[in-house]
């Protein structure tokens, strides 16, 4: 592999030394340290612990974390494409809510969740009184320490992805494919089941993408709810016993699901391909008698309550304890900071970084720049833990100077979020046609004239929203801030985690809230520069 | 957003980013940060020195501490678990304290080369529920494998350090064939259902969900110093002629290896063995100060009234692998 991939780059090289090539190929290398802490870790491992990973663990962890990505991905189809559909197709009361109210839920890392949620089920808490209200003191609420438990968490948080990418595929799909269906005699349902349905497989094939390799890479949820799954197997094989060749054995079977998963889905997506003419008419949303109102508004209303409504009256409730009881210090103040400085840096750093990548496979749609796109989407198919053991051995060897301080979390955060920033920035750049530069340079413009005065205006919007999606997922990292972090530096998330495993629900609360304000700024930017789209 | 701001917006952030050597005492803490910073905040006060604190769970910042090696900023490191700090020994991760220093804690509870000393100890218990007589038979941590107790027993996940710890001196004073069979009895009585903190196994006690549980012994009065009413009583295991005593586990501290504060940490570590210190560290928590003539909390059975097991704190550490082992072969969740 080793050797294909030197050739590969040697191509490159000599093919076209421009400075785009070069700068994408700086990035990816930076984006493949922790790929090489990987492999070189599992190349350690002999046959006969490959052995024994294999029998010992593999088959449960590979039942347990597939299993779940099953679950979870039916979970957050449910609620997605369910929740989409009426949004897109009725004009209710209260609609532009009940929107903002199917993507809030982004704002609550996974870890929040669990953690609310535990502490509502418990016989003190608002759900276990409920439900012992309901059935009796005999009988105890759920536990979420199963399946069903995580299954039910990262369902609702991650759900609002397949309704965003749902919900764009179907305010532009058009309507003379239905209603052929329906003069031919379909009922309603059939037109869902056959029509609808397998035009929107590509926008549900992404949101379900990301549900997955979310639900592959989630560390927090399922370390509290002590589901083991890959990513927990490996920090805990890494962290219990320092061993960390098994650990990135483990890893390499990770990454080779995630990428098998990866392609299967752009496979299937490449192949689905419909096309309609451009003078048919775009669906519009048709009024919703007041039976329909009634039942969207106890659906979408029963969704909002469980995905953010109940959390958020928690943070609240427990926020205002911890503001009565006054221990929202300036040192809290200090981790708001801590935090907002992380997250804007990071998604500073990883916009720029990502530019050269997108540029770059933009121009040349070469076997290389693919290869490239590939390497740079480790960040989503490594576990975070792994991925800040990966940096903490390259900093420590190559560059032991910048130990310790905040570049190193954030050249993590840079390289886990990077695809992120990718995938954001590719669409806006395939619509800078290779004329306009060649425009510009045949009116006399420079390379860098070009780039500031072509180049960056039109990709203004990508980039913007490149930089509000890695922020938000900044603000919510947890296992790479825990491990990297500078000494003392505590940021929300690393307080959350620290006052949720000592069961301070008052100290937890406020700076779970705090996530949410963060981000609702920023949330709010990227719906509106949806809606102007 | 324009790209001259976000670039000037950067240089202003660029002096921050490069680390600076901090003058204060680093301290990596694996123990809840309310029983740790009041001890601190004692020792700054009566030193002047600056203590920071950098918090994570013992076996994380163990991790931390080996990787970092002589970069490491830390001078101090604070565990909630012996297991832990004798890791931590046989990788070569600390200095040896001051003789007299650590003589003022009996060997039992330090390194065999001082590299560690535990300061307070915490016993590992059984929680029952005073209403439910269907666990009076149990007078031993192996009686918890006993089918009766199907559906009715308590415990934490196995990467718990206090439960590690706990099956390490089961395993040394039963043998490994025992404590697999107990683990296997045990899996079955809890199904898939093991608690992620030891207070939550006390809730569920004291609300009959479960009927008994295993637990280190502060938790249990944590909860009565709460609802004085609630009905939860100790059972100390393993007692008589032939049982092999209470497991017992320390919390401890360390110097590290590549601390460049070392008299400042020796000061810190001189407080925490001094009698002020103790009180404080140990009495926060209801645990037994491991310095002798230091009394516990009064609501805590006392630490000479009944039998420990005589396993020393560093075999925690050396046969943790192992325990390991066997709770990964049992497939303990």
């Amino acid at each position: 592999m080793a050797t294909s991939s030197s050739i590969f780059w040697l191509q490159g090289f000599y093919a076209r030394v421009s400075w785009r090539g070069f700068l994408a190929l700086c990035v990816v290398l930076g984006a493949a340290i922790p790929l090489l802490f990987v492999l070189y870790n599992s190349s350690q491992l002999s046959l006969q612990q490959w052995g024994n990973l294999w029998t010992s663990r593999l088959p449960s962890l590979l039942w347990n974390t597939l299993s779940l990505s099953v679950l979870v991905a039916i979970g957050a189809f449910t609620l997605g494409v369910s929740a989409a559909w009426w949004v897109t197709r009725r004009d209710f009361i209260g609609k532009r809510i009940a929107i903002w109210l199917m993507v809030l839920p982004l704002t609550i890392p996974t870890y929040v969740f669990a953690h609310i949620y535990t502490s509502l089920l418990e016989e003190s808490g608002w759900l276990g009184q409920l439900w012992q209200t309901l059935l009796g003191t005999d009988s105890y609420p759920p536990e979420l320490f199963n399946i069903v438990g995580v299954t039910f968490i990262l369902s609702l948080a991650g759900f609002s992805y397949v309704f965003l990418l749902v919900r764009d595929a179907l305010s532009r799909s058009q309507q003379d494919l239905e209603e052929a269906a329906r003069i031919q005699g379909a009922t309603a349902a059939q037109v869902f089941w056959r029509v609808n349905l397998p035009m929107l497989r590509p926008a549900i094939a992404a949101g379900l993408a990301l549900v997955v390799l979310h639900t592959l890479s989630d560390f927090g949820a399922v370390s509290m709810l002590r589901y083991q799954t890959f990513t927990l197997s490996i920090y805990l094989q890494m962290s219990g016993r320092f061993d960390y060749q098994s650990a990135a054995g483990l890893s390499m079977v990770l990454v080779s699901l995630s990428l098998t998963f990866m392609i299967l889905e752009r496979f299937f997506r490449n192949r689905q391909r419909y096309y309609g003419s451009g003078k048919s008419r775009r669906i519009e949303a048709r009024p919703a008698t007041l039976f329909e109102t009634v039942m969207i508004w106890f659906w979408l209303g029963l969704i909002a309550i469980f995905a953010f409504i109940l959390p958020l009256a928690w943070m609240l409730s427990w926020s205002w304890q911890a503001w009565v009881n006054q221990l929202i210090d300036a040192e809290f103040w200090g981790y708001v900071q801590n935090s907002l400085s992380v997250s804007f840096m990071a998604a500073s750093v990883t916009v720029l970084a990502a530019l050269p990548v997108a540029l770059y496979h933009a121009r040349t749609r070469s076997p290389l720049s693919q290869g490239y796109l590939h390497m740079a989407s480790i960040g989503f198919v490594l576990p975070g833990p792994v991925i800040a053991l990966g940096i903490l051995a390259f900093v420590l060897d190559g560059v032991p100077f910048m130990y310790g301080g905040m570049a190193v979390l954030v050249l993590a955060m840079v390289i886990r979020f990077l695809p992120l920033a990718i995938q954001a920035q590719e669409s806006a750049v395939q619509q800078l046609t290779p004329s306009i530069e060649q425009a510009a340079r045949s009116l006399g413009a420079s390379t860098w004239e070009n780039l500031t005065r072509i180049i960056l205006p039109m990709l203004k919007g990508g980039m913007a929203s490149a930089w509000v999606l890695v922020f938000i997922d900044t603000l919510k990292e947890l296992p790479a801030t825990l491990i990297l972090r500078p000494t003392g530096f505590d940021t929300l998330p690393v307080r959350i985690w620290i006052e949720a495993s000592e069961e301070m629900l008052e100290l937890a609360a406020p700076s779970a809230l705090m996530l949410v304000i963060g981000t609702l700024p920023v949330l709010w930017f990227l719906m509106r520069s949806e809606r102007t789209k | 957003m324009s790209m001259r701001f976000l670039l000037s917006f950067l240089a202003l952030f660029i002096p921050a980013m490069l680390s600076a050597a901090p003058q204060t005492l680093v301290v990596y803490s694996g123990r809840s940060d309310k029983f740790v910073k009041p001890v601190i905040k004692a020792f700054t006060e009566q030193t002047g020195i600056q203590v920071k604190i950098h918090s994570g769970s013992s076996t994380a910042l163990l991790n931390k501490l080996k990787l970092e090696g002589g970069k490491t900023s830390a001078d101090l490191f604070i565990s909630n678990d012996a297991g832990n700090l004798q890791k931590g020994s046989a990788m070569k991760l600390f200095a040896p304290v001051a003789g007299d220093i650590a003589s003022v804690i009996p060997t039992n509870y330090r390194a065999t080369d001082n590299s560690w000393i535990g300061l307070s100890a915490r016993a590992r218990v059984l929680v029952v529920n005073t209403k439910q007589h269907d666990t009076d038979f149990v007078n031993s941590v192996f009686d918890l494998a006993d089918p009766r107790l199907k559906g009715k027993l308590a415990i934490t996940h196995s990467a718990n350090e206090s439960y590690i710890a706990g099956v390490t001196v089961y395993m040394e004073k039963a043998g490994k064939e025992k404590a697999t069979e107990w683990l296997k009895g045990m899996k079955v009585n809890v199904g898939d259902q093991v608690f992620n903190k030891h207070s939550k196994i006390v809730k569920a006690v004291a609300s009959g969900k479960k009927s008994i549980g295993l637990v280190n012994h502060y938790y249990i009065y944590r909860h009565l110093a709460k609802d004085p009413k609630a009905n939860l009583r100790i059972v100390l295991p393993d007692q008589g002629k032939q049982g092999m005593g209470v497991a017992w586990n320390v919390a401890g501290a360390a110097i590290t290896k590549h601390s460049n504060n070392k008299q400042a940490a020796e000061k810190l570590m001189r407080f925490f063995v001094s009698k002020q210190g103790q009180q404080m560290f140990a009495k926060v928590n209801r645990e037994y100060p491991t310095r002798e003539g230091i009394a516990a909390d009064k609501m805590i059975p006392a630490a000479g009234s009944y039998k420990i097991a005589d396993v020393p704190m560093q075999v925690l550490g050396k046969q943790r692998n192992a325990t390991l082992d066997v709770i990964e072969s049992v497939g303990m969740p």
